[in-house]
């Protein structure tokens, strides 16, 4: 029997391990003391109460993430419909007009907080009242490019000859975007929709600045359990849990779409 | 290989630890060290400079001080008592350092008793002056009404918490209006204003009626728990809505003082906070922290929530050339052009000018608030000398002005000992631009100034300490001046005015309540059944498009069909 000896070795896995560090550190502990908040009293031990509380709605917690899930639907519902088409067009056009695809771009490039604040600016100054509308605006406004690019990508790269190959069998314009464009631009809408959904219902500071904090969302219910209060990071971690809980539901959903898709396409 | 690495590494070492002891042997002079831990913008200079100086001055040693910050209690509460932060000297709000102290987390400091608190202390005490005295003294009893039996935690005896802080600033909770917009409206004279109270923030004349249609969605609360719940409280109590209702223990609610009420937290009260709060969304423009000054010097909204020093500043910053003071209108008119031009009022034709803002602290009830220096427990013992020194160097009447002037807010030092300093007069003479023979006036180019703001130190005296508020008979900026004079200029009780303590055990059903009423009253289903509505009609649109196309198509084809059957028929 030999002895197995540990023995240094250089090789490519070493790069992986500051990575796999800064995830443990950044990702996996901050769950954990998340998950532990959620369990504990104010006393310190472990309880069910922050649960009930929530559940229970007695802070209003589920009107607040009831409203969040809609206006994150409709939010991105509207981001689609508008998104779509601007991508599809970007990608007809993408050869002869890079800079086009810059000009929707561009509005990332400055600081969404700015964007935001001046979006308000303006509101007053057209004499619009704060509030759903506002609000709504703002989210569509910040996350349309977030919807716009991964259409934009996928569109781009889908094969020009099934669209010839469609039309050479007689399919109208609406039928080769029904039937040919759509399907085949099923994963960059997949994603475009995550991309846009889940930082939407999680939002605070748009919501926040654009109704004068008057529209109370789900993120600003977090935040004022974690920031404006000392003993209720109890509720705070419920509350994020069930946010982890909706990411979580949201991408299983989308990996499911993506196996059908890979089915469908074999 | 590996040895002549090692053999230069302990080089280096060497060498690098050489020079840091030679470096320390060349200056004689010690460098003690402090950590302040702040409010954010809550101090004239960061960098401390001035005080470093004074260290030097009275001990011959250099000071390195680290200055950190902090947003609001909450946050320097939970990193203190889980002892993430190693701190010197902290400077909390009145509820904040009762938490501390319940928790036996504060030194004793007997900043009144000038024997304690300099023993131990190592300074030249010739050169040593005790600023205790300049701290006004009715702070101080407001903090023995309401904090001078303190539990602490592993101690028998009731504290008295001003043993524990000495004060740094203070103010009131009030509310921040657009006077010119109240006057359009109608509502801008003595008697509506003080009829309506608290009700001004909830859109209630005092009578449960509306105070102006005007008022409806023009109203900002402050986003902070505490202070809203305060306001509520006392709009309850002055609109009748507590009338015979009873504490557990039998008490009318009515019969309070401002302070009993705050501090009396009880379910009763939460519940009907709770309506209050909801009822008043539907007249809310919003909730803000930090852009409510912004919002009202815009013109966004007519009426804040707002503490004292916030609400000086932004009605400094209101000044409009245009506004006629006499008749309380925008009417001001150029005449004259050049450098003759002056604004009129069009009206009355007097000299235009003033402050389109106004800040209004109801007789009946209100709340005052004070932050003060505490030391926590586990200070660095080291540190002491320069502990003691800080908090002695902010009480003294210059540090109290370049502070005033900074922040805003009204410094613990009272107003005589600022008036009476030389320096202090001369730091506010050349803020405000004050003209007087004892000091001179220059600009930043060393030019001498010819115009001023203020043309003597006693008119600019009225306006900055001995300034009283018509609509509410009492001084802003000092708001103890209101026990102080017996000819009716600042007609209140200073029992009107109540400290709020920690709401303890309530502290959890207030937030929720807090979370409940933000959360209430708005609802998300109509935009959802509008969505709905809208993706049903374009569906609809586009069905009925593919249907019509189908059905026109299979027209043609049958026409097409038909005739060249009959055309295949013939041939």
């Amino acid at each position: 029997m030999t002895k197995r000896k540990f023995k240094f070795r250089f090789s490519r896995k070493l790069f992986a391990y500051p990575y796999l560090i800064f995830m443990l550190l950044f990702v996996v502990v901050p769950l954990v003391i998340v998950l532990i908040n959620a369990f504990l009293g104010d006393d310190g031990k472990l309880t069910f109460a922050n649960f009930a509380e929530f559940f229970s709605d007695a802070g209003g917690g589920l009107t607040v993430l009831g409203n969040s899930l809609i206006i994150g639907v409709v939010t991105t519902l509207i981001c689609f419909v508008i998104g779509y088409p601007c991508a599809y067009l970007l990608a007809k056009y993408h050869a002869s007009n890079k800079v086009l695809v810059l000009l929707f771009i561009l509005p990332m490039w400055v600081n969404f907080l700015i964007r935001t604040l001046s979006t308000k600016a303006i509101f007053m100054a057209l004499d619009i009242k704060l509030g759903m509308g506002t609000v709504l605006f703002g989210m569509v406004y910040n996350y349309l490019p977030y919807m716009i690019l991964p259409l934009h990508t996928t569109l781009v790269s889908i094969d020009h000859s099934y669209i010839e190959a469609a039309e050479d069998l007689g399919a109208d314009r609406f039928t080769v975007l029904l039937k040919t464009v759509l399907p085949l631009s099923l994963p960059g809408i997949v994603s475009g929709i995550t991309m846009t959904f889940i930082p939407a219902i999680s939002t605070f500071a748009i919501s926040e600045i654009l109704s004068s904090s008057k529209i109370f969302l789900f993120g600003d219910a977090i935040n004022m359990h974690f920031s404006k209060t000392t003993n209720s990071f109890g509720v705070g971690s419920v509350m994020s849990l069930v946010m982890l809980v909706l990411v979580i539901i949201g991408n299983v959903l989308m990996s499911l779409t993506d196996k059908e898709e890979v089915k469908s396409t074999l | 290989m590996k040895k002549i690495f090692a053999i230069f590494l302990s080089i280096v070492l060497l060498v690098s630890v050489a020079v840091t002891v030679t470096a320390c042997n060349d200056n004689d002079v010690v460098t003690d060290s402090l950590v302040v831990y702040n409010w954010a913008d809550y101090i004239y200079d960061t960098k401390l400079n001035d005080f470093k100086d004074y260290y030097k001055a009275l001990t011959g040693n250099n000071i390195e001080i680290t200055y950190v910050t902090f947003d609001t209690n909450e946050t320097m509460l939970t990193k203190l008592m889980q002892g993430d932060a190693q701190v010197d000297v902290i400077c909390p709000s009145e509820y904040a350092i009762q938490k501390l102290l319940e928790n036996d987390m504060l030194v004793s400091l007997n900043y009144f008793d000038e024997q304690k608190y300099r023993s131990g202390m190592n300074v030249n005490s010739e050169l040593y002056v005790h600023n205790s005295e300049n701290i006004d003294r009715h702070i101080i009893e407001k903090i023995d009404e309401g904090f001078s039996d303190i539990k602490v935690k592993g101690n028998d005896v009731p504290q008295k918490m001003s043993d524990y802080l000495v004060p740094y600033m203070y103010g009131t909770l009030g509310i921040l209006y657009n006077k010119y917009a109240f006057n359009e409206m109608g509502i801008y004279d003595y008697e509506t204003m003080n009829n309506a109270n608290w009700g001004i923030l909830f859109n209630d004349d005092g009578s449960g009626n509306k105070l102006s249609d005007g008022l409806t969605g023009n109203i900002l609360m402050k986003d902070s728990i505490r202070d809203s719940y305060a306001a509520t409280v006392f709009y309850l109590k002055e609109s009748g809505k507590l009338n015979g209702l009873k504490t557990a223990d039998g008490k009318l609610y009515t019969d309070m003082l401002a302070g009993e009420l705050i501090n009396a937290v009880d379910d009763t009260l939460i519940e009907l906070c709770k309506t209050a709060l909801t009822n008043q969304k539907s007249e809310l423009f919003g909730y803000e922290v930090d852009f409510g000054k912004d919002d009202l010097l815009k013109g966004n909204a007519m009426v804040d929530l707002a503490w004292s020093g916030d609400a000086m500043y932004a009605v400094e910053e209101s000044w409009n050339d245009y506004l006629c003071p006499e008749c309380v209108t925008r009417t001001g008119i150029e005449q004259g052009s050049g450098k003759d031009a002056v604004i009129v009022c069009s009206e009355c034709g007097s000299e235009c000018g003033d402050y389109e803002l106004g800040y209004y602290v109801p007789h009946s009830t209100g709340n005052i608030w004070f932050d003060g220096w505490v030391v926590p427990k586990n200070y660095d013992k080291g540190h002491l000398n320069a502990i003691k020194l800080f908090i002695n160097f902010l009480n003294n009447p210059q540090v109290a002005a370049q502070n005033m002037l900074e922040i805003g807010y009204s410094s613990a030092v009272s107003a005589d000992a600022v008036r009476s300093d030389d320096n202090a007069r001369a730091i506010l003479a050349e803020a405000y631009v004050v003209n007087d023979d004892s000091w001179e006036c220059v600009d930043e180019k060393g030019n001498a100034i010819t115009e001023f703001d203020y043309d003597s130190w006693e008119e600019f005296a009225e306006y900055y300490f001995d300034y009283c508020d018509e609509m509410d008979n009492s001084n802003w900026r000092y708001p103890f001046m209101i026990a102080e004079s017996g000819d009716g200029t600042y007609n209140r009780n200073l029992e009107t005015l109540g400290v709020m303590r920690d709401y303890g055990e309530n502290n959890k059903a207030v937030v929720t309540m807090w979370n409940y009423a933000r959360s209430a009253g708005v609802s998300a289903l109509p935009l959802l059944g509008w969505t709905a509505l809208a993706v049903a009609v374009v569906v609809g649109i586009v069905f009925l498009c593919e249907y019509i196309k189908h059905h026109k198509n299979s027209v043609v084809k049958v026409t097409n069909a038909t005739k060249s059957d009959e055309s295949d028929k013939t041939e």
